[in-house]
């Protein structure tokens, strides 16, 4: 038997095709406008190196900034024997296979690779990672913070002008615009941060102060506090390529500061554009599936959600049926 | 009893109570303007000050509407298209009575406890110029419905008027069960999905998506013309970009970043809460055109076919006139149009805020459903009065009397 993926990716190809057409239309439709030709980028605005356009980090950072070997998955349990190197999958993630796992790197921590924590602070981290799924506000749709907003997995665009820079984040919904100019400080704690910058040569040097003490660096368990101070420095190596760095310090939690460094690569498809991940709608199971009249998941036991993960291969699905069997 | 989104109204009614005492003569500005019905474009000032440094029209800033005007004309002002500044006055005057009132309705009862929140926490800025937003149709009305969409809106209304039958709003017959009439015995519709996609509010938690979407923290959207406690956009241009950052709501901001690259909209099968923004210039006009809307969005009956023509003209060196036409054939017999004035504010001040975060204080949400299930277990006990009978859906905070509307 032929496998049942190319099989069902015949019919999206000509679900795609009949949207197409009725796309086409629409388009007709709206096409008595006469769209100016699109503006080029130029290489520099206002006199300083044109940041403008969609990023995304390429890298690991987002589960841990830190070296790290690769691991079974997120959340694992003690295998057959007792080490720490021989976990296995736990239930939260285990349906998930390979997809589940979390992929080596050899960090992005400078100097040393090491994250300065006070003696107490380290305890938090490493209790914050035990908890990972109740702790990080990632799985909560929370607001990622910088500098995590600037190395999760989902592109971000700036808009680069003269006297204000724009960061838009893909990842719920969230932005930041960057003063160049004179600016009050913001009326509250963020989870973004204040963000006050000036080019330093052709490198953009952005402060960011006025946080909150509840974004984390990572799904680690990497963690800071409201004394959290950010210095990003942002320079185009090439056009397509920001070098990207942070000194942080934050003296409630770390013994000194630290620094983190990676690239930014250009998304350089000529349709990129972002596209909206609202995912406060996407955790409503996760975070209240327990409070339904008639529960979807059949095991929330109060506030815990006991899973129970029942994976019964269809016929067709066994892998041996995939490689021409019956 | 209450939803978190009235309540969480307050800090920000009381946010944008202090941004609106910290605004300057608002009212005599945008006055000045001659009464022209057009839905064109202003005519563009010609100092090249409102131009980027390179040589795009100057959209950018923090631009807000600092006047009150109703979305639809009300009656009285039938045949008027501006309200004379004796009628601003009179109404200015009408309306910042209203902020010290307190409204109550029978003491003791629950719409009483609902009523809690008074006129305090809604923003009343000044009257404006024009008696509605809606410039065209002429009557300054929305459109009839078709008659497929009145066909839905009253299947809605009917589902929602059958979960209060059996409460007090209805035994009051309080203008929140018009249309309805009370009946002591709960409706059996108590099992049934609402006639399509919930958005708004209705008196049952047994899901999460028996809530409103403000109450979900999945508001904000366009078109976005301000609402009860008003709304900033800040607009930051790059050669060739735009991108907007609403702030609205409370910390339910949300941002678009508009395509200016002459592509065509995406593929129809992507649909997104804010929709798909192409925008371009025609002389100092931006242009956007906005369609492929999420059918949970609902703007006025309006969801996946709703489309949105967007005029954005800079008027002066604090002024932005916004012309939208809205259009969906399968809601609305007719395209209309609605124009704001907004006032440009001071960036040093930067009284925005950037923080979408309205889904980590949303205790409310998970507390009406754990509210319900808790009221179920009491009354299957034998204590309690019946959940069915009690009406949490329904608020006033006092816009109802306000003379605009």
């Amino acid at each position: 038997m032929h496998g049942r993926f190319s099989r069902s990716m015949i019919t999206v190809a000509f679900a795609a095709a009949a949207l197409s057409a009725v796309l086409s239309v629409a388009i007709t439709r709206t096409s008595g406008q006469t769209p100016a030709a699109p503006a080029a980028r130029p290489a520099r605005v206002g006199g300083k190196p044109n940041l403008s356009g969609i990023w995304q980090a390429n890298n690991e950072a987002n589960w841990d900034l830190q070296a790290h070997a690769a691991l079974p998955a997120a959340v694992t349990q003690p295998g057959v024997y007792p080490y720490d190197y021989a976990r296995v999958p736990a239930a939260p993630v285990l349906a998930l296979g390979a997809a589940g796992a979390v992929p080596g790197s050899l960090g992005v921590v400078q100097g040393d690779g090491q994250i300065p924590y006070a003696a107490e602070a380290l305890l938090t981290k490493k209790e914050n990672a035990e908890h990972w799924i109740d702790r990080d506000p990632e799985l909560k749709c929370y607001l990622p913070g910088i500098p995590r907003a600037m190395y999760m997995p989902y592109p971000f665009q700036i808009t680069q002008s003269t006297d204000k820079i724009h960061m838009a984040y893909e990842f719920s919904n969230t932005a930041r615009t960057i003063h160049l100019d004179k600016v009050a400080g913001p009326p509250d704690d963020t989870w973004m941060g204040h963000s006050v910058g000036h080019w330093d040569g052709d490198t953009l040097v952005v402060e960011v102060t006025n946080f909150n003490d509840r974004s984390w660096f990572d799904r680690a368990g990497d963690f800071h506090s409201d004394a959290l101070h950010l210095v990003e420095r942002f320079t185009l190596k090439s056009p397509d390529i920001i070098q990207y760095e942070v000194t942080i310090e934050d003296p409630k939690v770390f013994t000194r500061p630290w620094r983190i460094a990676m690239p930014l690569y250009r998304r350089v498809e000529p349709n990129m554009q972002l596209l909206e991940f609202r995912c406060n709608e996407f955790v409503e199971e996760f975070m209240y599936g327990g409070l339904r009249k008639k529960q979807l998941v059949k095991h929330w036991e109060g506030d815990t959600i006991a899973v129970d993960i029942t994976r019964k291969v269809p016929a067709g699905d066994k892998f041996y049926e995939w490689y021409g069997g019956k | 009893m209450r939803d978190r989104f009235s309540r969480s109204t307050i800090t920000v009614a009381i946010a944008a109570a202090a941004v609106i005492a910290g605004l300057s003569v608002p009212i005599t500005r945008t006055s000045g303007q001659t009464p022209a019905a057009s839905v064109k474009a202003a005519a563009p000032t010609s100092a090249a000050a409102l131009q980027t440094s390179w040589g795009e029209p100057d959209l950018q800033g923090i631009w807000t509407d600092e006047s009150d005007t109703p979305l639809q004309r009300s009656p009285k002002y039938a045949n008027q298209e501006f309200f004379t500044e004796a009628q601003r006055t009179e109404l200015d005057k009408e309306r910042a009575a209203l902020l010290g009132r307190d409204r109550r309705v029978e003491r003791g009862t629950e719409l009483d406890v609902a009523g809690a929140y008074n006129a305090q926490f809604m923003s009343v800025k000044h009257t404006g110029a024009r008696t509605s937003l809606i410039v065209d149709p002429p009557n300054g009305r929305i459109p009839p419905l078709t008659p497929e969409a009145q066909k839905m809106a009253a299947a809605d209304r009917q589902f929602r008027l059958a979960l209060l039958q059996s409460t007090e709003t209805c035994k009051n017959k309080s203008i929140a069960c018009a249309g309805g009439k009370y009946d002591p015995t709960p409706s059996p519709r108590f099992a049934e999905l609402p006639p399509r996609y919930n958005t708004a509010r209705m008196n049952r938690r047994d899901n999460p998506e028996d809530g409103a979407l403000p109450d979900r923290c999945l508001t904000g959207g366009l078109p976005e013309f301000g609402g009860a406690t008003g709304s900033f956009r800040r607009i930051v241009q790059t050669p060739g970009g735009i991108s907007m950052f609403y702030d609205v709501g409370q910390g339910q901001g949300w941002q678009r970043n508009i395509v200016m690259n002459g592509s065509p909209h995406l593929p129809a099968g992507i649909r997104q809460w804010y929709g798909d923004s192409r925008g371009h210039w025609e002389g100092n006009t931006l242009v956007i055109d906005v369609t492929n809307f999420s059918p949970k969005t609902d703007y006025q009956g309006s969801r996946e076919n709703l489309h949105l023509l967007e005029r954005w003209t800079r008027t002066g060196p604090n002024s932005l006139e916004y012309v939208v036409t809205i259009e969906d054939p399968t809601v609305w017999t007719r395209p209309w149009t609605v124009k704001q004035e907004f006032t440009r504010q001071s960036g040093d001040q930067n009284r925005i805020y950037y923080e979408p975060r309205c889904i980590e204080g949303n205790y409310a949400s998970p507390g009406l459903m754990r509210g319900q299930r808790m009221a179920e277990a009491a009354f299957a006990h034998g204590q309690g009065p019946d959940p069915a009978t009690s009406d949490n859906a329904t608020d006033f905070v006092g816009v109802e009397d306000d003379p605009l509307q």
